[in-house]
């Protein structure tokens, strides 16, 4: 075990090395839900060096279209440049460090710093520098020409949803994303044109980030007791929330979620049974690949809840909006925006196949709001829990206990219930039955390997200079 | 102004579009009067969460409508989120929520917020329909959970239609503009 995790923190109340420890065997030191020493970690580990969701290529539909968003405290503008390409610039001028775009949504072609009147296009080139020759003496002085916004350092999607890294040397998305991209196609392509994503809604808990996080990503076992008053108001066509145990968690690549069993029947019959006309089937028979459709059609398993690492989130249900026996899907995105060792705001977006009938998407969005987001029935119940949680996380009681995340396995490893074959589970990673943390285990032996590993500086980025010919101008 | 909220959400297209007309009533109107009497008394009900009550005082094709606000730049023409809101409800959604906190699992209220529901600024219109007025008016939601965690608050500006019914006047279409892009509250497991 390297020991210069613990350097440059002289005063560090906590033992690293045994927190990682203990987190990989499955019992989770109480006090990870809000340390601020471990905060300054995940900060420069997990959110500097992370693929991190930012927006959808639908909320910038057209040229000029922009949204601000945020990876910590770092403000990024979102657009669509004139040439339709999507670009994400860091919302700091040039110049002064002043935000160049104070709002966060809307269509522009320049941003004007408010300061001293630099702007730039939409693609983020800088193209306006008051008094140029009198104040710089020209290129000489500044070098405007090139000059840019500073991009995100890595951009990449996938479906239209659009993430960006702060380490410059990010592994591709596809490789982040790695096997989890399977399931996310049941959230994000419907139909060839993918989703519309409209929102978010957005709220601040105090509540640790990772909570959430876990909870979307495989507990399965919450659903009986917190959410036991929607099943009883009739909003659900299951009556006994403890049929959740008949579903099945998987794991691939850098994400994990859960699902619903569904009663017998094909890959048509299921999907008409969660609510989707057929419509929609059919588009979906068309994007989704064979192996997608056999999870559904012949393992019988509807996607729900899923966590991607580090805490990007979705949710797929299917309530009663009207007081009838019909059901209607609706789909989540969601992020737990980090504030502090024990605040989040959450993001929460509304997604829906761009090529659905008018009357699904309002209806599908009725069951959103009756479901999830700031007003959800659901998440009233998730946050109360969470902030409890994360207030009692302070103590120092909670920095000697060690909650038992060990869920579906014996004290000597062996599982309660064997992982699903290839057969019976069409999809790709490793899928259980039953209650388990297995997903809650991987989310945080990920959070625990991307705190126990060097730190690499971020380089120093000039602008205006000469430096890139060697020598700057002092 | 705010009436167009209602007409352009997602899911208001079986509400009311009566609007106002003219300025407003004077504060010694009786409709002014009868106006703001009805909503002191539903601030009541709502600090209170009697929300089967409350209910009763909502018509059967209430619009109930919570813009998200967006922080846009000036002259953009719109400042709440498109097609997006943290409500846009009808009488069953209500009911729904309501018959939620009615059961004994609802744990977001267990043990139960100190609510109080501040009324200001109270401005009564008529309409161009005699059995209907438009109200303005501002509301400061303080809500306390617990015994050491800060109160959290929610400022916004409403603007409701009153029905003259059979059994009193009743709230037709609510449009709340909250005062905030990002809530400060941990949900909204209330009613503003």
């Amino acid at each position: 075990m390297t020991r210069d995790i613990t350097e440059g923190a002289p005063d560090a109340m906590t033992d690293l090395a045994g927190t990682f420890t203990d987190v990989r065997r499955g019992m989770i030191p109480a006090h990870i839900y809000n340390d601020r020493e471990l905060f300054e970690r995940e900060k420069k580990e997990i959110f500097g060096r992370s693929w991190i969701f930012v927006a959808h290529e639908s909320e910038v539909a057209t040229p000029g279209d922009y949204v601000v968003r945020r990876v910590l405290r770092d403000s990024f503008i979102i657009t669509r440049d004139e040439q339709g390409d999507i670009r994400a610039h860091f919302n700091m001028c040039l110049h002064r460090g002043m935000q160049v775009c104070r709002a966060e949504i809307g269509n522009a072609s320049h941003f004007r710093c408010p300061y001293h009147g630099w702007s730039y296009r939409n693609d983020g080139r800088l193209v306006g520098l008051p008094f140029h020759q009198d104040a710089y003496g020209g290129e000489a002085g500044f070098q405007r020409k090139g000059q840019r916004l500073l991009p995100a350092p890595s951009l990449d999607s996938y479906n239209g949803m659009i993430f960006i890294s702060l380490d410059p040397d990010a592994p591709p998305l596809a490789e982040y994303l790695g096997d989890f991209a399977f399931y996310l196609d049941y959230y994000t392509k419907q139909s060839p044109s993918g989703i519309d994503l409209r929102g978010p809604q957005r709220w601040r808990i105090k509540a640790n980030w990772k909570i959430g996080a876990e909870n979307f990503a495989g507990d399965m076992y919450h659903t009986p007791q917190t959410h036991t008053s929607v099943v009883e108001i009739g909003l659900f066509r299951e009556p006994k929330a403890e049929k959740r145990k008949d579903g099945a968690t998987y794991w691939a690549g850098n994400g994990g979620g859960t699902t619903y069993k569904l009663p017998p029947g094909d890959f048509d019959e299921r999907t008409r049974y969660v609510g989707y006309p057929q419509e929609m089937v059919e588009r979906m028979k068309k994007t989704l690949t064979e192996a997608q459709q056999r999870v559904i059609g012949e393992d019988g398993f509807m996607i729900s809840a899923a966590t991607v690492f580090p805490n990007l989130s979705f949710v797929h249900n299917w309530p009663r909006v009207a007081d009838s026996d019909d059901v209607l899907p609706f789909i989540s995105v969601r992020q737990w925006q980090p504030i502090s060792e024990n605040e989040t705001e959450v993001l929460s977006w509304f997604a829906v196949d761009a090529e659905a009938p008018e009357e699904f998407k309002a209806l599908s969005y009725k069951a959103y709001l009756m479901c999830f987001g700031s007003t959800g029935m659901f998440e009233q119940d998730d946050v109360e829990n969470w902030v409890s949680l994360t207030n009692t996380a302070a103590g120092a009681m909670a920095r000697r206990l060690r909650l038992n995340s060990r869920m579906g396995i014996l004290a000597d490893g062996t599982e309660v219930t064997p992982a699903l074959s290839a057969e019976q589970f069409h999809g790709p990673g490793t899928a259980h039955t039953g209650y388990s943390e297995y997903n809650q285990r991987e989310l945080l032996t990920r959070w625990a390997d991307h705190l126990d590993r060097p730190a690499t500086p971020a380089e120093p980025l000039e602008v205006g200079t000469l430096a890139s010919g060697g020598q700057a101008q002092v | 102004m705010t009436a167009t909220h209602s007409s352009r959400s997602v899911l208001g297209a079986h509400a009311s579009r009566i609007e106002r007309a003219g300025s407003t009533l004077a504060f010694d109107d009786s409709r002014h009067l009868q106006a703001h009497r009805w909503l002191v008394d539903e601030a009541w009900l709502l600090d209170a969460q009697d929300y089967t009550a409350w209910l009763e005082t909502l018509t059967d094709d209430i619009h109930y409508l919570m813009p998200v606000r967006v922080t846009t730049a000036l002259g953009a023409g719109f400042d709440t989120s498109p097609g997006m809101a943290h409500f846009d409800e009808n009488k069953y959604s209500l009911s729904r929520r309501v018959a939620r906190f009615l059961t004994e699992h609802a744990w977001t209220e267990d043990p139960p917020s100190r609510l109080r529901h501040h009324l200001s600024n109270v401005r009564t219109f008529a309409t161009t329909d005699a059995e209907h007025l438009v109200v303005e008016s501002a509301t400061l939601l303080f809500r306390n959970r617990g015994d050491v965690h800060p109160g959290s608050l929610v400022s916004a500006g409403r603007e409701d239609l009153l029905r003259n019914t059979a059994d009193g006047w009743k709230l037709a279409r609510r449009t709340i503009l909250v005062d905030e892009s990002v809530m400060r509250m941990q949900n909204l497991a209330i009613f503003l």
